[in-house]
């Protein structure tokens, strides 16, 4: 484990001076601290603002996995990860304009399409869907996302969604957190094991066809019929090789059809469910009054006034796939600033930095798809407590303290 | 005057252009469209180029009609399934990049990366 010291010239003999990095972010695999003498009256005069920062030998970098079908909010999901730890996550500046990768300051958001090993024709020869695992190289995606979590940056391949084929590969170097997104993260079980938390988003069918009606009804040459084949098409695929992801996952957000509107078919107002599991290493489940106990709340009365539907939260505890977890339900939607405060302050273990921090972000982001129901709040809410799980990694990984002196 | 030049002009291109006149007679009779023909011509090249959206809208329509007659052989056949598979991942990029589109100020991209620039400039004292 390599320990990092910083040393200003007065501590050292004159002849000796430390170059600064320009950068205030290092890649994480630099080891060695840069010397170069240098003449003691070229020196600089008076302060010496040496701030260097070394990484520690074994990596920090916090691996998570998201998982879900195509159109079902992963991208909305990433914008509002990245998001919490500030910044925006864009391509990287100069590469392939057709990259799926994400980069921000502290994350580096990878799509594992990138992972095809069959193109679109090679998957059409073959008769093979992209959810298929043989179109799919496992092996690659377990050594490169080793690689990143050890500190090794990759060159990883890209494929292109706009002509179906795989481009020349782009250069990942590893970020403080990176996620991992797609069809199959948590399929593969080394890959499984990298991973330090792991989402999946699973949207019930009618959910999906409304979703799927309002993205594509927009396209020349879809209609009804051809959405609803699509998605009939590929059900067997998704059944088979997606869809048992969830019970490997630390956090499902599953999304249905409201139940507070009966015969409701337009698909607007939804129930949501954050299903957390129990003994997650760093990862404590968020509650409603009680923990452990089992919760129907109605937040609207007489301190709260709320329109048609209204809001319903449950809170309990259960059984998911063999596990113990705790499950988070919240149907209706947010119409106004206050249910969404009242209904933040009432709830524990958001792992918000002050109070109104959810509220806070789901304003930033109320254009997003979500903003006012639970499938926008639970994601926000798990990110805030990816965070939480990423400082307390780091705070434990951290041996040796870094020393920053500033003159 | 003009117009007689401008048909003489128009003639000797399009002879020049064409080798072989026995199938080109029309064209050569009626210059006015051979130089809307090339006009045109050129616009399509210019669009391919440009396309984002256009390109991929098109894409998506050829892949449907694909999946429907892949599927009308066999339904729960690898090459019905795929088609689909196919028409899923276009639309899904389709709509990607609309979103990428609507909301690209073109002022802003400049900015992103020539922050340093006159237009770009902000005083946050």
């Amino acid at each position: 484990m390599a320990v990092c010291t910083v040393y200003t010239t007065r501590s050292l003999n004159s002849t000796c001076s430390i170059s600064t990095p320009s950068k205030t972010y290092l890649s994480s695999h630099q080891k060695q601290l840069v010397f170069s003498s240098t003449d003691k009256r070229t020196s600089r005069r008076g302060s010496s603002p040496w701030v260097i920062n070394c990484s520690a030998g074994d990596s920090q970098t916090v691996v998570i996995g998201l998982a879900a079908d195509s159109g079902c909010g992963k991208s909305t999901f990433m914008r509002r990860l990245t998001s919490v730890f500030g910044g925006a996550a864009e391509p990287p500046k100069g590469g392939n304009p057709d990259s799926n990768t994400l980069i921000s300051d502290m994350t580096t958001v990878i799509c594992l399409d990138d992972y095809h090993s069959l193109d679109r024709t090679g998957r059409k020869e073959k008769g093979v869907t992209a959810l298929d695992p043989r179109a799919n190289d496992f092996d690659l995606m377990y050594e490169q996302v080793k690689a990143l979590k050890s500190g090794i940056a990759v060159q990883k391949p890209i494929y292109n969604h706009v002509t179906g084929l795989l481009d020349p590969a782009e250069l990942i170097k590893p970020p403080k957190i990176l996620v991992i997104e797609g069809l199959h993260p948590m399929f593969d079980e080394r890959v499984r094991d990298l991973l330090d938390f792991s989402i999946y988003l699973d949207i019930s069918n009618e959910v999906k066809f409304a979703w799927k009606i309002q993205r594509d009804m927009a396209e020349r040459g879809h209609s009804l019929e051809s959405i609803k084949a699509s998605i009939e098409a590929r059900k067997p695929d998704f059944d088979a090789y997606i869809d048992p992801q969830k019970q490997y996952a630390d956090a499902v957000i599953e999304v249905l059809p409201t139940q507070l509107i009966p015969d409701d078919n337009e698909g607007k107002v939804l129930r949501v469910r954050l299903i957390m599991k129990e003994g997650v290493e760093h990862f404590s489940p968020v509650y409603l009054f009680d923990e452990g106990s089992t919760i129907s709340w109605i937040p609207c009365g007489r301190k709260l006034t709320c329109s048609y539907p209204g809001i319903k939260f449950s809170y309990g505890p259960d059984s998911y796939f063999g596990n113990e977890v705790s499950i988070l339900e919240m149907d209706g939607q947010f119409d106004r600033l206050d249910e969404l405060i009242y209904v933040e302050s009432h709830l524990s273990n958001l792992s918000t930095k002050f109070y109104g921090e959810v509220t806070q972000q789901m304003l930033k982001h109320a254009d997003f798809p979500g903003s006012n129901n639970g499938t926008g709040f639970f994601q926000t809410i798990v990110g805030l407590k990816i965070r939480d799980l990423y400082e307390q990694i780091t705070s434990t990984k951290t041996a040796a303290p870094l020393e920053a002196t500033k003159a | 005057m003009a117009t007689l030049s401008s048909l003489s002009l128009v003639t000797t291109r399009a002879v020049a252009n064409v080798p072989d006149t026995t199938v080109k007679v029309p064209y050569l009779n009626q210059p006015w469209k051979r130089v809307s023909q090339l006009g045109c011509r050129r616009m399509q090249a210019f669009r391919a180029v440009r396309a984002a959206p256009d390109g991929i809208s098109e894409k998506v329509e050829k892949s449907i009609k694909e999946a429907q007659e892949a599927c009308s052989d066999d339904p729960a056949s690898g090459e019905c399934v795929a088609a689909w598979d196919e028409v899923e991942e276009l639309s899904a990029a389709a709509s990607h990049a609309r979103d990428k589109n609507k909301d690209s100020d073109p002022l802003e991209n400049y900015c992103k990366d020539n922050p340093e620039t006159d237009e770009c400039r902000t005083y946050d004292n």
